[in-house]
């Protein structure tokens, strides 16, 4: 959990700071009076190196994927829950002795 | 709906309290929010907290609710003392609560005393007329007196006013069972369905009772209902898959006569046949070969 927290913190710093570099090089471009075509290549490698870390964290920070299919093994249905408002005590367990000593208080 | 991870949860802590490791307040809340009837171990595991002043007193609010469950259970379990003194105790805290009104009378149920707890019932529902716990109770009670018309007719009553109560439809559906009356069983099953659809055990006791009722048409909606089962549950079911294999076996036969078209019938069949075949192997070696001499006759005949 902390591993990949720094590891996003740390990829979220490096996308801001190629956002910071790409909006100076705008600047830049706009006293020398040249055409914005594109982001200079540091910051182009700069952004990948970003958004590859924020994903590794984004995947790795929150823990075990849990499955969401209704018929995979750990989520199908193996039993109703019993219907406890039709319980009845009429039954055969009346006859068997439970070996459980009275409440003391 | 119990899936299985929670089963399995629930089993693990039963056994890790059983010998001795804590967890019995996580046990209980489990078992409760399940709906599970696990009655022995909830009073055995519920008495040891609410014995212990300081375990009790560590539960805060939730104490009461704890005393309702062991109560029920101590009722299910015949140790009607213990019951009765827990509900004296929820008496003393909660005056006048309907809710220990219908714990009391389902005491007096548990005890066998019929007419006291009828008129216990009735007086409850003087003041809300409208109380679907005690209208169930009161089916309940009939149903365990052996006077089951009577429960059927006031099930069916009930299910007038409140049509969309899931485990009233359920209990109807098994009375109807229970007397063999399939057509209106069937019924049942296709209310909660309709209401229902992705929960496979209703589709499986709607295949169930088509099987036992019989003819060409029943066997072939039956079939389609184990399979849409098999599909809920991923392949798991064992029941599911037997019933394929039974019905179209029947089918077969009630068949016999007419022109055999080859449709994907014989794939499902061999597929479940297949599918069967496996888990024997893995789950239950000793019986395998007694499985496949029983698909053997069934696909002869």
């Amino acid at each position: 959990m902390g591993v990949g927290f720094v590891v996003g913190v740390l990829g979220v710093l490096i996308l801001s700071h190629a956002a910071y570099s790409t909006i100076q090089y705008r600047a830049m471009l706009k006293i020398t009076e040249e055409e914005f075509s594109g982001p200079p290549i540091n910051v182009v490698v700069e952004l990948i190196a970003g958004l590859m870390l924020c994903m590794w964290a984004a995947l790795t920070v929150p823990g075990k994927f849990l499955s969401i299919l209704s018929h995979s093994d750990e989520n199908r249905v193996v039993a109703l829950p019993e219907n406890l408002d039709f319980m009845i005590f009429n039954h055969r367990g009346k006859a068997i002795p439970m070996g459980i000593d009275a409440k003391l208080k | 709906m119990v899936s299985k991870t929670e089963e399995e949860q629930v089993n693990r802590l039963e056994s890790q309290v059983e010998n001795g490791g804590g967890g019995a307040w996580e046990y209980l809340c489990l078992v409760r929010k399940l709906k599970l009837r696990r009655s022995d171990k909830v009073l055995k595991f519920g008495l040891s907290i609410l014995n212990d002043p300081k375990k009790r007193s560590a539960l805060g609010p939730e104490e009461w609710t704890l005393y309702e469950e062991v109560a029920v259970a101590a009722m299910d379990c015949q140790c009607l003392d213990v019951a009765k003194e827990f509900t004296k105790v929820l008496q003393k805290k909660f005056p006048g609560s309907k809710r220990v009104g219908r714990l009391e009378a389902m005491l007096l149920e548990a005890k066998g005393s019929w007419a006291e707890a009828e008129k216990a019932y009735m007086s409850l529902l003087e003041d809300n007329p409208l109380d679907q716990i005690v209208h169930k109770r009161r089916a309940a009670m009939a149903k365990a007196q052996g006077n089951i018309p009577l429960a059927i007719e006031s099930l069916n009553k009930y299910l007038e006013i409140f049509m969309a109560d899931q485990d009233a439809w359920r209990e109807l559906a098994e009375i109807y069972v229970s007397l063999q009356m399939y057509k209106q069983a069937a019924f049942c099953y296709e209310e909660l369905i309709l209401s229902q659809p992705t929960i496979p055990l209703f589709h499986l006791s709607y295949a169930d009772v088509l099987y036992t009722l019989g003819g060409l048409e029943n066997l072939q909606t039956a079939k389609k209902y184990y399979a849409s089962t098999i599909d809920l549950t991923g392949g798991k079911n064992t029941r599911a898959l037997f019933g394929i294999c039974l019905c179209t076996a029947a089918i077969g036969q009630l068949t016999k006569g007419r022109n055999k078209e080859d449709k994907e019938n014989s794939q499902l069949q061999s597929l479940s046949a297949v599918a069967l075949e496996k888990d024997y192997k893995q789950r239950n070696q000793s019986k395998h070969s007694l499985l496949t001499a029983t698909l053997k006759s069934l696909k002869l005949s």
